[in-house]
């Protein structure tokens, strides 16, 4: 037997496979955290829930980003970090008018990537770069390289729990919600999957594709921007290096929940399982006492497993 | 003169290959001699490119035989196949670009060594080159300035260094001009006296009747037969292909033409199409007549909103239309069908329902929220409409054949309230001859419609066919313009090919 027959063999019924490779590995995460004494507790719960929250509102974007065509943003946890410093600033003007005005400015930020990307047809991951340079460097000039510090009390509203979850974990679920529903049941969801699909080919049938490449990059850049507004809520103080990184996780968790790198198929619900299996394998690393050194290993060898996987599976 | 003792080097007994439930081969047995330019014709899914892939060692046959020079051979692997000389030239080429015709000839060659720039290798580059008329390229020219005829024959150049005894050519000619056709036709004759053999693969039937010997035609993965082409005619042979006559390919237009629904005038595209005028009157088949870089596909391109700096007075139905925006081009009802289905037609990834409903979206939207059933009863109407199976709506495009695949990108231009324009380049490149008639068809019924269909294409015949008037083009300009009855095949090549004496 020969390479092509053996290939065709195994990755004949390849939807099949990944299938049950999914459910097995799914089953074997739920088995090790529960068997983890005091995994489950409500404390490293909510710690647990409010982490998925951070990571998942970035991937609940990005994800439009890579069914788009434009695989991923680096510029998500500058965004990120950014806006906790933007809701910080405009704290004066009342909740929830900064929190408008931040949601403004991610979308801003990150619909002009877009639109340097759509219209001008740049490199997405290098836009994504100078995106990320441009922001940490105009952050640095502003604010000195310090932090920013909350003042007052009235952004705690947005701290803590509403009935027993985290208040992030709310705002993720929405945004799942919200971005699902746009994917599936809009006109815009259905072109974002064309212009992932084939670019040319969304083009010649008349829809404006940097438009929609621009909208995605806007979408992400809110979501990301909502877990700014979050993080400095939580904190009361906004780092600049704190949050980057926060979508090399989304990325992972989008990979790892199944949606294609090279665009036009996937899901947001795809990418909310994902992030949670990224998390809970995190955190069930550190339970056990592994360094975060290792959990990024291992977070590493997830990500390339299914990108291999995806590679292997895809139809010549 | 072809070879004088005629003696079979590469013959195959009872080939069979099944893929699951699909029988893709049935006991194949075909034979070809030194000399012998052999055509394989069948529609799509007839088992050609399966047949081509064992013999070169990509898939392994369930059961049946190959011999080679009357020898029986394994052939576990591309580089076995190879050493056998087998060799194939693909479709997609197989050549890179940035280095140099010489470097693209060794490529990939059992017998370089480390280095191959000595004198003998490059007197072996240059002696390939002569035998297939490309000697007066150099041989450190870089295959990215080559025309895409050129580099079919530094193709085929790399298969001679390899000293190819048994040429495979699969659709060589489907995307060349008809100088480059002409060139790839003289070198299959050096070929053949030199006494190899060629297995050509083919949709075009005029070629088959043009340079082959012989030809073995596939249906169903089995062997219908095998003839001598000066044994057997054009609607013979279209019958075995198909399993039935096909009485009527070409069907007429019925009806008094319209008047002119579209019409243009001053049209330009910067280096490419020069001050060109045309109408296109409402239920007739307007075909732009010209070679590659004769403009023809840029103005169909420029009409469709795809050439972003194309200026003119184009109007359709009295109404302007604006150049250089698709979106508004869609909304003015022009529709365009691309001749590259892959990049710029079908989106292969998603499903056949979503790729024919892509150009409706707007009208199932309500404040940006789609109708679910109603998008879906869209396409299953436009399936029926186009004869895509409706059990497949839910597949991928990418599992559908090249026919089936085109016939969503006219179901996709499907509009009933208002007859629009209908834009193509190329309508039937690599469709089979049955999916072929079917699209001719389609086009009449859009002509019966109300549509006004504007189309190009290389294949002559095929203008002269279906077109109710051919425009021909030389160089950005129109050169003669002739209605159904005038056109003659040396009229046009004429035209296409050297306007001066025409004029």
């Amino acid at each position: 037997m020969r390479l092509a027959d053996a290939s065709g063999l195994i990755f004949g019924r390849r939807r099949g496979a990944l299938a049950v490779v999914r459910w097995i590995a799914v089953l074997a995460l739920a088995v090790a955290a529960f068997a983890s004494p005091g995994f489950a507790s409500p404390v490293s719960l909510l710690t647990l829930l409010t982490e998925i929250s951070w990571v998942g509102l970035v991937a609940v974007g990005m994800t439009f980003i890579t069914i788009g065509g434009n695989i991923m943003s680096f510029c998500l946890g500058a965004t990120i970090a950014s806006s906790s410093a933007v809701f910080i600033s405009l704290l004066d003007w009342g909740v929830a008018p900064a929190f408008a005005a931040t949601m403004l400015y991610g979308g801003l930020v990150q619909g002009a990537q877009g639109v340097v990307i759509g219209y001008f047809r740049a490199n997405p991951i290098i836009v994504s770069m100078a995106g990320l340079a441009l922001i940490v460097g105009t952050a640095n000039v502003l604010t000195g390289g310090t932090g920013v510090f909350a003042e007052g009390e009235a952004y705690r509203a947005l701290k803590g729990k509403i009935g027993p979850l985290p208040i992030e974990f709310w705002f993720f679920l929405a945004s799942v919600a919200a971005g699902q529903v746009l994917l599936s049941l809009t006109r815009f969801g259905r072109e974002v999957y064309m212009v992932g699909s084939n670019l040319r080919a969304a083009e010649a049938a008349g829809i404006r594709t940097a438009r929609v490449t621009a909208l995605c990059y806007a979408f992400a850049g809110a979501t990301a921007s909502i877990a700014g507004v979050l993080i400095a809520a939580r904190y009361g103080e906004s780092h600049l290096d704190l949050d980057i990184g926060i979508d090399y996780q989304a990325i992972a968790g989008i990979l790892v929940g199944g949606t294609a790198i090279e665009g036009g198929s996937g899901s947001v619900m795809r990418s909310f399982a994902g992030v949670v299996v990224i998390a809970v394998i995190s955190s069930l690393l550190i339970f056990h006492g592994f360094s975060t050194a290792v959990q990024a290993l291992v977070v590493g060898v997830a990500v390339l497993g299914v990108v291999m996987l995806q590679a292997v599976g895809r139809e010549r | 003169m072809a070879a004088s003792s005629p003696r079979t080097v590469l013959s195959v007994e009872g080939l069979s290959k099944r893929f699951g439930a699909i029988q893709a081969l049935d006991r194949v047995s075909l034979s070809v001699a030194a000399g012998e330019i052999r055509a394989v014709c069948g529609e799509n899914g007839a088992g050609k490119s399966t047949l081509v892939k064992i013999l070169t060692g990509v898939y392994a046959a369930d059961s049946g035989r190959i011999l080679i020079d009357g020898a029986l051979r394994v052939i576990q692997d591309p580089s076995e196949a190879q050493a056998l000389g087998l060799a194939v030239v693909a479709q997609e080429l197989s050549l890179v670009p940035e280095l140099s015709i010489h470097d693209n000839i060794w490529l990939g060659n059992a017998k370089v060594p480390l280095f191959h720039r000595r004198r003998r290798f490059r007197e072996e580059s240059r002696r390939v080159m002569e035998v297939l008329g490309i000697g007066h390229l150099g041989l450190d020219t870089r295959v990215r300035e080559l025309g895409i005829g050129e580099r079919q024959l530094v193709e085929i150049a790399r298969m001679l260094a390899r000293d190819a005894r048994v040429l495979i050519l699969d659709e060589p000619t489907a995307t060349l001009t008809d100088r480059e056709i002409e060139r790839i036709f003289s070198a299959l004759a050096a070929l053949k006296a030199e006494g190899r053999a060629i297995l050509y693969i083919t949709h075009r039937l005029g070629e088959v009747f043009a340079i082959c010997d012989t030809v073995s035609v596939l249906r169903n993965g089995a062997l219908v037969g095998t003839w001598r082409t000066d044994a057997i005619d054009r609607g013979a042979l279209i019958e075995a292909m198909l399993g039935r006559a096909l009485t009527d390919m070409y069907p007429e237009a019925a009806g008094a033409g319209g008047a002119a629904k579209l019409t243009v005038e001053r049209l330009r595209v910067p280096g490419i199409v020069e001050d060109l005028a045309l109408e296109a009157p409402r239920g007739r088949i307007v075909c732009l007549a010209g070679q590659i870089g004769s403009g023809a596909a840029e103005t169909v391109r420029a009409l469709a909103g795809l050439v972003h700096d194309a200026t003119g007075l184009v109007a359709m139905d009295g109404r302007e239309l604006p150049l250089g925006s698709v979106a508004r081009a869609v909304a003015a009802n022009v529709r365009f069908i691309s001749e590259d289905r892959a990049e710029e037609s079908v989106f292969l990834r998603l499903r056949t329902m979503d790729n024919l409903v892509a150009t409706r979206l707007a009208e199932h939207a309500r404040y940006g929220i789609l109708s679910r059933s109603g998008l879906t009863a869209t396409a299953e109407s436009l399936a029926r409409r186009v004869g895509v199976d409706t059990a497949r709506l839910r597949s991928r495009a990418d599992a559908l054949s090249g026919g089936n695949q085109q016939k969503i990108a006219f179901g996709r231009s499907i509009r009933d309230d208002e007859p629009g324009l209908l834009l193509m380049n190329e309508p039937t490149r690599g469709v089979d001859v049955g999916a072929r008639a079917e699209i001719y068809a389609m086009m009449r019924g859009f002509c019966d419609l109300g549509y006004s269909l504007v189309m190009t294409t290389t294949d002559l015949e095929e203008a002269l066919g279906i077109a109710d008037l051919i425009v021909t083009m030389y160089r950005g300009r129109i050169v003669g313009r002739y209605g159904r009855n005038e056109a003659t095949m040396h009229r046009i090549l004429a035209d296409i090919t050297h306007p001066a004496e025409v004029a």
